[in-house]
């Protein structure tokens, strides 16, 4: 490390550690082995991702070992934290829960963390889904995340409101009233306007969601599949499904809400569907009182236009980690089947192992109305497409589409060119 | 070599005086070396190492880049967003800067009296300065919550449309600002309340003799009388209002500033540039360009006081009292 990469790293971790101190969140400490053998290794995860599930056992397991676990509440916590720790160079956790979606950002600097091919993980390769598997692997053939979860997507919806709206209620029949195997947006949108008819309610919480399904369907998303040419401007698609989203916008069957904390008023029927990607069901079950199951909610085994996965995490082990070898050992054993199974049984991401998806098959969901959501989501990943992300993926999602759509919801843009301008004038001020 | 001490030939001094002289020269400096090091270490060095990495092209994760001279403060400054933040910082600074002084003031007067309990209330207004402001984030979003709020209750009752806090950019800046106010409020009116103890009381005595009213003499004696201080709330203020970072950031903890940046503040886009877009070169320009609007703003808050001043038809005699000084430490940084 030559002087002025030191100094860098210095700086940096100040401006770090200011940032956490400033958003209240405890730095967790790297860790600490004393001379009996005694191993503290910690762990950073976020939102609903069911990982806790398996600490205790692997504890009981390897006596040894202490987890010192942080679960940060948001995907974007959990960047910014990451993000800043490998800048410091220092910092970051024995093993690092890494988001899907900014993991484009992490392939950069993949050299922050092992390659886990050291580790044996090409013992379990076959394990994985392949997609998922070569989703952790960075140009250099390195593998640089274990596969978690993936985010095959179906909707969850309220049975009781359908019901009372005239609409089928029962998963089964919803799902051919979208559509079946062939429901398509368009589709989508009546079933809405009927209900809104009918109920004089919103149908859906936000379009932010419907949108993010949406752009995850296409072959290519945000980027090419280089991973580096932008492909937004003059993308018909994703301007005609803006359009689309506008038009039900002013039909009033958003419900004018912002894209997350929305659990109040889902109890309050102010919506009746959600886009249900496997990470949202604990999400959802989240906003009511453990031990729920009348709240209404189900899921049904559909999705406009397609399978689609959305999100889906890894873990990674840092490279500045005191125990390399113990954390990598936990990391695999973590994405290993049976722990994936486990932790969708807590909060619901569904297990990217193949022998994982095979031990929830039959797992339902007391919640979600008995819904067998394991079966769900077998069918809903099938014919997913891995899409390459690009550096800016989440920058553009949260930034330029994110508040076309609050201003959309709020009634500010109330036509399809206007918003797609809007974003495209947005896409050019911070991407470029 | 003219002090008695040093008078003597060195040669015939002890080891013991040796060390006492030492002792008599280096210590004084030794014991304010502590702070020196310090500000040099967590504000100088950053201060400086910032400004170099503001002319570089700095990935925040692949480190250094191209030196590219001033070319990031060109593009801050070219970039819309940041004068969106700089038009929020300063409409939030306002909203709050004006209404805490003022209360501020009010509140310290009122202490000031005969009344009873003193301690207890001037204790109690020290209250939300003590509460984390993340546990003032929580408060407030309840309170200011579109829909489930009490404000929305009260709306509604009188059938009136909800306020879009979170959404609409006035709404959001007094909300924010009426976080900054309940916090710093009554911190400020100690450090008055502090000034206006330090009145020698015969200077009202004589002026209720002479017949002047309660407000009259707030308005001539006690008013001008604590203006060192007041300048020293202002400049504070002043200095705290523009890097404000928490308040917006727990206003919507997703976002930085909102999903529009309705109230992205200068602090804030500066974190954005810093983390979730990774460009530090020009997030290390703006905290210069921050930097510099802070002094530029000591600056003309320095040249208004100074007008005050000479303003003023009758030079006050009255011996500058600075009580607040001693707290100035602990203001260093607030709200960061």
């Amino acid at each position: 490390m030559t002087t002025s990469r030191r100094a860098a790293a210095i700086a940096i971790a100040g401006a770090a550690a200011f940032a956490l101190i400033a958003s209240g969140c405890a730095a967790s400490g790297g860790g600490g082995a004393s001379e009996d053998g005694e191993i503290t290794l910690s762990i950073t995860t976020f939102g609903t991702m069911g990982v806790d599930a398996n600490y205790e056992k692997y504890m009981e397991e390897n006596p040894n070992i202490t987890i010192e676990a942080t679960n940060l509440e948001g995907g974007g916590a959990a960047r910014d934290d990451a993000y800043a720790k490998i800048a410091a160079g220092t910092g970051l956790s024995d093993v690092v829960a890494i988001e899907e979606g900014w993991l484009g950002t992490i392939q950069e600097v993949s050299g922050s963390f092992v390659d886990l091919r050291d580790y044996g993980i090409e013992d379990v390769k076959d394990d994985w889904l392949d997609w998922k598997y070569k989703q952790g692997t960075d140009a250099d053939g390195r593998v640089i995340g274990a596969g978690l979860d993936i985010g095959p997507q179906g909707i969850c919806y309220r049975g009781d409101l359908f019901a009372a709206a005239g609409l089928p209620s029962e998963r089964g029949e919803v799902a051919e009233y979208f559509g079946g195997a062939d429901a398509t947006w368009e589709r989508f949108y009546e079933v809405g306007e009927e209900y809104v008819a009918a109920s004089g309610k919103a149908f859906y919480h936000s379009p932010r969601f419907f949108w993010n399904s949406f752009v995850n369907q296409q072959e290519e998303g945000y980027y090419k599949k280089d991973g580096e040419t932008l492909n937004i401007e003059g993308n018909d698609v994703l301007k005609d499904q803006l359009a689309m989203i506008v038009e039900a916008e002013n039909d009033g069957l958003g419900a004018g809400l912002p894209g997350w904390d929305v659990g109040p008023e889902a109890k309050e029927d102010k919506y009746a569907t959600y886009m249900c990607p496997s990470w949202m069901l604990g999400i959802v079950q989240g906003y009511y009182d453990a031990g729920t199951t009348d709240s209404g909610w189900d899921f049904a085994d559909v999705l406009p236009g397609g399978s689609a996965n959305w999100g889906g995490a890894f873990l990674g082990v840092s490279e500045a980690s005191e125990h390399k070898e113990e954390a990598a050992k936990l990391a695999l054993w973590l994405a290993a089947p049976a722990q994936q199974a486990a932790s969708f049984e807590l909060a619901g991401p569904f297990p990217s192992t193949v022998e994982g998806q095979e031990l929830v098959k039959d797992s339902t969901s007391a919640f979600f109305n008995n819904a067998p959501v394991g079966e769900i989501f077998a069918a809903r990943s099938e014919g997913v497409i891995a899409q390459v992300k690009g550096p800016e993926d989440s920058n553009i999602q949260d930034n330029v589409f994110g508040p076309i759509f609050d201003r959309v919801s709020q009634g500010e843009i109330t036509d399809g060119d206007t918003a797609w301008k809007e974003a495209v004038k947005l896409l050019n001020q911070l991407v470029g | 070599m003219t002090t008695t001490l040093g008078a003597r030939a060195p040669s015939t001094l002890t080891f013991t005086q040796k060390l006492s002289r030492l002792d008599y020269k280096a210590s004084p400096y030794l014991y304010i070396a502590p702070f020196f090091i310090l500000f040099a270490l967590i504000g100088v060095f950053p201060i400086i190492y910032t400004l170099n990495v503001s002319l570089y092209d700095w990935h925040l994760l692949k480190g250094q880049g191209d030196f590219v001279g001033l070319d990031n403060y060109a593009s801050v400054l070219a970039d819309p967003f940041f004068w969106n933040a700089f038009g929020n910082t300063i409409s939030i600074f306002l909203l709050s800067a004006i209404p805490q002084l003022i209360f501020a003031t009010v509140i310290a007067a009122v202490l000031d009296q005969a009344i009873r309990a003193r301690t207890f209330w001037r204790m109690s207004i020290l209250l939300p300065y003590i509460v984390a402001p993340v546990a003032v984030a929580v408060i407030f979003l309840q309170i200011f919550n579109q829909y489930h709020g009490p404000i929305a209750g009260l709306l509604e009752l009188f059938g009136l449309d909800p306020i879009r806090w979170s959404f609409d950019v006035f709404p959001s800046h007094v909300a924010i600002a009426s976080m900054v106010n309940w916090r710093w409020t009554g911190y400020n009116a100690l450090i008055l309340l502090a000034a206006m103890q330090a009145i020698p009381r015969d200077v009202y005595e004589s002026a209720a003799l002479d017949g002047a009213t309660k407000a009259r003499r707030f308005w001539s004696i006690t008013i001008p009388m604590i203006r060192p201080t007041l300048i020293f709330v202002v400049i504070t203020s002043t200095i705290g209002g523009l890097q404000i970072f928490t308040e917006p950031k727990l206003f919507d903890g997703r976002t930085y500033g909102g999903g529009d940046k309705q109230f992205q503040t200068i602090v804030l886009y500066l974190y954005e540039l810093a983390f979730p877009r990774r460009d530090f070169g020009r997030a290390s320009a703006t905290a210069w360009i921050l930097f510099i609007i802070i002094i530029l703003a000591g600056l003309i808050n320095f040249a208004i006081s100074r007008a005050i001043r000479t303003g003023d038809a009758k030079p006050t005699r009255i011996p500058r009292v600075r009580p607040a000084a001693l707290i100035t430490p602990t203001r260093n940084g607030r709200r960061a």
